[in-house]
């Protein structure tokens, strides 16, 4: 009762807890406003005008505290409680105009527009300094900095132009120039390569790959048992009876796969009905039940046969759950569940095609987020087609050696 | 073949894979229905081989044994059907509770629900296991554990019935029952093979008794004929002389 409490409670809390923690970190960066604490000790009107783009943006909760010394602003931050804090040099405006009097005195000489014989240094380029809580994962600082320096293009591109206009003769700028430089507003539409039309979202993503996990971590549980019958003596005894063994054997996978199918109808079922009622994106099930059906099937067999083969292959129960626990955790990594395949080095790319949950997890990532038929499944499927046929014919081998079938 | 010939054992030997040498050598004795027959011998004389190839767990290098009805042979299905094998360790299901699994081992020998639960309430009475019936096993203590061992084994009502030290760490009481149940399924019918350490328990027990060391059967008589043909008056006495004094494990 507790080992299925287990099987179905362990899968139901990851998905929820992963989703909910990867889509409010998503919505922490594109949703909620991050904490950014600014210290500005240039007076002039570029800095102003960042900190103003940064406020426009609505990404970030702003407060100022321009009278924190330089060697100051790392403690100030951890004082206040704050994530991210920029710092804007006292010299920020002066080298970013002699930039961009620079850049402009170069492309309006190259344009026969100016007389430009001096021979110019290369000015120093202004140094902003952005700080950030060490619990801060990278990729939030990046994106963060990211996010400044693409502000921070918009007030160089706008300080070149002003000059650009003062050389040529005009003092000011008209104003509908420079909203148009301020406006920032050119969108990139993101479009999901998909046949279908599902929006890639944390549930997409996480519903799928923590399933696969959970399921194949049915090895802790039939993997103890099998080791336990083995050393037990209840094979030896059902070998004395008048039953074929493969029909036992055959009768517990039935059983067991039963049980990993109806994981996945818990957890899917949590995904489409409870999700939403807890704010979180809707799981959207492929249209294709049947294929759906057939992959889950095939996953779930090679789960328990992979958890036949622990099972069949250790000889105590305590070796069998050690092995197996930490073999499906460290498929998970390579297969992509973890960490995405995709961003993993060439070497472990290759490695990854070797953890049965990375053909588990493409072939779900087919079904819900591609919208993939039958032809672009296949393929996907025989991987695991050949794993299954592998853990059986090993446990089978082990068996017979053993003198159990 | 006699009608009373229940096993007929002719020559049987078993080498193990990575064994230098047999653990049974040409043995060769013959059991009669109704007959409680024990196989007595030290650790390793090769007891346990025995009635696994009888049992049909492990294959004989050579040899060949057979069971017999009323002097006709039975098919490998037949002899599967017939027998009860109750083993050394307690081969059962500690999750489950006696009752489920009587039903379990009773559904394999193709007893519906209402026989089973019939038997195992007799069985569990005589066996003091009813108290207990609906509590998982793996709480109950070793003699109790013995006893469900047992019980499982003879839930079929077995025509011929391997007990593996069936005793073995079980207390008093416990072997009292076992013993006196076993009797019970005896006089009933039950052709009983029986191997223990207990000589005491043995020399109660057994019609016959046949004595292996080191492969090969030395002695297979009756008590009284072997303890005459020896001049011994008892059982330990007699497995003494017959395997000497040594250790064999």
């Amino acid at each position: 009762m507790v080992g299925l409490l287990f099987m179905f409670a362990m899968p139901l809390l990851l998905v929820v807890i992963i989703t909910i923690v990867q889509d409010s970190a998503f919505r922490q960066i594109n949703e909620n406003q991050m904490s950014l604490l600014i210290i500005n000790h240039d007076s002039s009107e570029q800095s102003a005008q960042l900190i103003t783009l940064l406020e426009k943006s609505r990404m970030f909760d702003i407060e100022q505290k321009n009278e924190t010394p330089a060697d100051e602003v790392k403690n100030t931050l951890i004082r206040k409680g704050k994530l991210t804090a920029l710092y804007i040099p006292e010299n920020f405006s002066e080298q970013l105009n002699k930039k961009a009097a620079l850049v402009a005195r170069v492309m309006l000489a190259d344009m026969g527009l100016f007389e430009n014989n001096a021979v110019e240094k290369e000015p120093e380029m202004p140094e902003l300094q952005f700080y950030h809580d060490p619990v801060l994962q990278d990729a939030y600082s990046y994106t963060i900095v990211s996010i400044i320096r693409s502000h921070l293009d918009v007030v160089e591109n706008s300080l070149m132009i002003d000059v650009i206009y003062q050389l040529v003769g005009i003092e000011k700028k008209p104003d509908t120039f420079r909203d148009a430089m301020m406006a920032n507003t050119v969108s990139i539409n993101q479009q999901p390569a998909s046949k279908v039309n599902i929006k890639p979202n944390t549930t997409q993503h996480n519903i799928p790959a923590w399933t696969i996990f959970a399921m194949f971590f049915i090895v802790v549980s039939l993997g103890s048992n099998i080791v336990k019958e083995r050393m037990n003596g209840s094979f030896i005894r059902l070998k004395t009876m008048p039953v074929n063994f493969s029909l036992i054997f055959g009768s517990k996978m039935i059983v067991y796969v039963s049980v990993a199918v109806l994981q996945v109808v818990a957890v899917f079922s949590v995904g489409v009905f409870l999700f939403p009622v807890m704010n979180l994106p809707q799981l959207i099930l492929p249209g294709n039940f049947f294929v759906l059906f057939i992959v889950v099937l095939i996953i779930a067999l090679a789960a328990v046969s992979y958890a036949l083969m622990i099972g069949a292959l250790s000889k105590t129960q305590e070796q069998a759950n050690g092995i197996g626990a930490v073999s499906i955790i460290i498929f998970a990594a390579l297969g992509g569940i973890l960490v995405p395949v995709f961003v993993m080095p060439d070497i472990m790319k290759i490695i990854s095609n070797f953890s049965p949950l990375y053909w588990c997890l493409e072939s779900f990532y087919f079904l819900f987020l591609k919208g993939g038929n039958w032809t672009q499944i296949i393929p996907v499927l025989i991987p695991i087609i050949i794993f299954i046929l592998l853990c059986q014919m090993i446990t089978y081998i082990q068996l017979k050696v053993e003198k159990i079938i | 073949m006699s009608d009373d010939v229940c096993i007929s054992i002719n020559n049987l030997s078993k080498k193990y894979k990575n064994s230098k040498e047999e653990s049974l050598k040409g043995v060769s004795f013959s059991v009669t229905r109704g007959e409680k027959f024990g196989v007595l011998g030290p650790n390793g004389a090769g007891k346990t081989t025995l009635i696994s190839v009888l049992c049909g767990i492990l294959p004989a290098t050579k040899g060949n044994f057979s069971y017999y009805k009323n002097g006709k042979p039975l098919s490998n299905h037949e002899i599967k059907s017939g027998i009860g094998y109750v083993p050394q360790d307690f081969a059962f299901y500690d999750e489950l509770t006696p009752m489920q699994n009587l039903h379990y081992f009773g559904a394999i020998h193709n007893l519906n629900k209402k026989t089973i639960e019939e038997r195992a309430e007799e069985i569990f009475t005589i066996l003091g296991i009813s108290k207990v019936s609906d509590k998982k096993t793996k709480i109950f203590s070793g003699g109790l554990k013995r006893r469900i061992n047992l019980a499982i084994g003879i839930i079929h009502k077995p025509s011929v019935l391997f007990l593996d030290e069936p005793t073995v760490g079980a207390d008093v009481q416990s072997k009292h029952a076992m013993i006196e149940y076993l009797k019970k399924l005896n006089n009933e019918g039950t052709t009983i093979i029986y191997t223990s350490h207990h000589m005491a328990e043995a020399e109660e027990f057994c019609d016959r008794i046949a004595f292996i060391n080191n492969g090969s059967i030395i002695e297979c008589d009756n008590l009284n004929n072997l303890m005459k043909k020896h001049d011994i008056t008892d059982l330990q006495s007699l497995f003494i002389s017959l395997t000497g004094e040594g250790y064999f494990d």
